[in-house]
């Protein structure tokens, strides 16, 4: 049978690893005419490509150009800020963008806000426990990322409703929600208020500093020059992007796992030590980045097949993660998997900035969950779970549980 | 000045490159795409470190070659 090239397919949705492997199998570099671009699905080809410099990581301004063309030019200068965000930069831009931030990211940093996402994880359940039972994801997964990375950016808690609106527009273009017609409006406009909402608090910070990343990007703004207002503006859209939606998906996604894999649950409960190690098999198992882009830089050729400068590649992740190949029992569940060369966080330059955080976030709240829930299981029959239509991301829509 | 041992971890590097942006004449990426150490005399002491910390996956670990005393993490 020969492969279909339809990745909203339903099923496909429902369950991406049947068809990645049969890709995988028949066509790992393969032509996808629906799509209108390459998809790759070997792991040592996701991840060569990852690093391969004849690749760019900007797909935002061919796309924007077009978008500008359809438009009729009428297109809102906050929409622009997508082009500076620097995943979608190629060097020398991007190494400037990245080592700006980076000191805020660290291992070493983020390990300080252990104690503060205990906390809110801690005070959540207390909030949530007495009900007996939960929708995961909008009662409880969202909250602890969004948060966090409020705190870390400096924005007040008060605005964290608005901020998860916009984000949730923003979600809608950048991971190409399906079936959303008026989805490019609604991002500008989500774009052109979070924009003008950030440009009010760095004017804020600029007269009176605080210990937080905004203040941070002022002070080396006004050090050398290294930044400017607009590339502020972008980088903490980014941060505050990039910080919760996915980290949000990583959390129900394990949780799901693990309902699904009682064994594995109970393994871990009984030995929280080994959280570390199940993190990244959640991470490969069924992580929330399905999908990366990229665009060819100049002609050449990748197993045997022309790839073609301006030509659009799809880096499947989730297929990568599951190449037999590359990983012994791919498709079973396993919390002590040791080696874990998975690329859900992508691979080189632009390795997610938050890998840290979103590893705190997701350890803490997995580990606590199975000590307090110690009944922790699905409310709904598993047939009726449903994962948003995207090509690019894997995102349960609601994970009801009862404890 | 102290010599010291600087490693990567291979098995965990991800090639972010961060480390070799931070410590120049210390690190560069080897043929498959993994930091390694070229020159652990290039950078000094406080540049080594800053960019063993700077590393996403915490590959990169420091010591004080004489007594092997750990200088990072
Ligand atoms: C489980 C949660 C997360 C997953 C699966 C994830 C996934 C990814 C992936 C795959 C990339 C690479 C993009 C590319 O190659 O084009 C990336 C980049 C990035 N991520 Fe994450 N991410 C997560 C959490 C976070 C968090 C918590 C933050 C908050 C700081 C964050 C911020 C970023 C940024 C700023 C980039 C761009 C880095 C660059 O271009 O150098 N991510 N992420
Ligand atoms: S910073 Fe870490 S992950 Fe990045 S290249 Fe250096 S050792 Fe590898």
């Amino acid at each position: 049978m020969p492969v279909h090239d339809n990745l909203s397919a339903p099923e496909v949705i429902a369950n991406p690893y049947p068809y990645f492997h049969q890709l995988r199998e028949e066509d790992p570099v393969h032509w996808n005419e629906w799509w209108g671009g390459w998809v790759l699905t070997r792991h040592d080809d996701v991840q060569a490509s990852f690093q391969d410099r004849r690749l760019s990581a900007d797909r935002m301004s061919p796309f924007l150009k077009g978008l500008a063309k359809e438009a009729s030019g009428d297109l809102h200068p906050s929409f622009r800020l997508f082009a500076k965000w620097m995943v979608f930069t190629d060097p020398p831009v991007h190494t400037r963008l990245r080592m700006l931030v980076n000191k805020a990211f660290t291992p070493r940093r983020v390990e300080g806000l252990r104690t503060r996402i205990q906390a809110v994880v801690d005070e959540m359940l207390d909030r949530l426990m007495p009900a007996g039972r939960m929708e995961l994801i909008h009662d409880f997964a969202y909250l602890l990322p969004v948060t966090v990375i409020a705190e870390l950016l400096g924005v007040p808690a008060t605005d964290h409703e608005n901020i998860k609106n916009w984000s949730d527009e923003i979600t809608l273009f950048i991971f190409g929600a399906i079936g959303v017609p008026d989805r490019r409006q609604r991002a500008q406009r989500a774009m052109s208020e979070l924009a003008g909402y950030l440009q009010a608090i760095i004017t804020e910070r600029r007269d009176a500093p605080q210990d937080d990343l905004i203040s941070a990007l002022i002070a080396a703004q006004e050090q050398d020059d290294a930044l400017s207002d607009e590339e502020i503006v972008a980088t903490c859209s980014l941060v505050l992007f990039g910080g919760h939606e996915t980290t949000t998906n990583l959390i129900s996604s394990s949780t799901h796992a693990l309902l699904r894999n009682p064994a594995q649950m109970e393994k871990l409960r009984n030995d929280p030590t080994l959280i570390g190690t199940a993190v990244e098999e959640f991470l490969r198992y069924d992580g929330p980045s399905k999908a990366m882009v990229r665009i060819g830089g100049e002609d050449f050729e990748l197993r045997g097949k022309p790839i073609k400068k301006g030509q659009r590649l799809l880096l499947l992740q989730s297929a990568a993660n599951h190449d037999p190949e590359r990983f012994d029992n791919p498709d079973d569940l396993d919390v002590t998997r040791a080696p874990n060369p998975h690329v859900a966080f992508g691979y080189g330059i632009h390795f997610c900035l938050g890998a840290p955080l979103a590893r705190i976030e997701t350890a803490v709240t997995i580990n606590t969950l199975l000590r307090r829930l110690p009944n922790l299981r699905l409310d709904v029959d598993p047939g009726q779970l449903e994962w948003q239509p995207q090509i690019v991301s894997r995102a349960l829509k609601a994970l009801p549980v009862a404890f | 000045m102290r010599q010291l041992r600087i490693t990567v971890d291979q098995d965990k590097c991800v090639g972010s490159t961060t480390c070799l942006h931070t410590a120049r004449a210390t690190f560069a990426l080897d043929q498959s795409g993994k930091s390694s150490v070229v020159n652990p005399q290039g950078d000094g002491e406080a540049t080594v470190i800053e960019a063993a910390e700077s590393c996403p996956v915490g590959a990169i670990t420091v010591e004080d070659a004489e007594t092997g005393e750990s200088v990072f993490p």
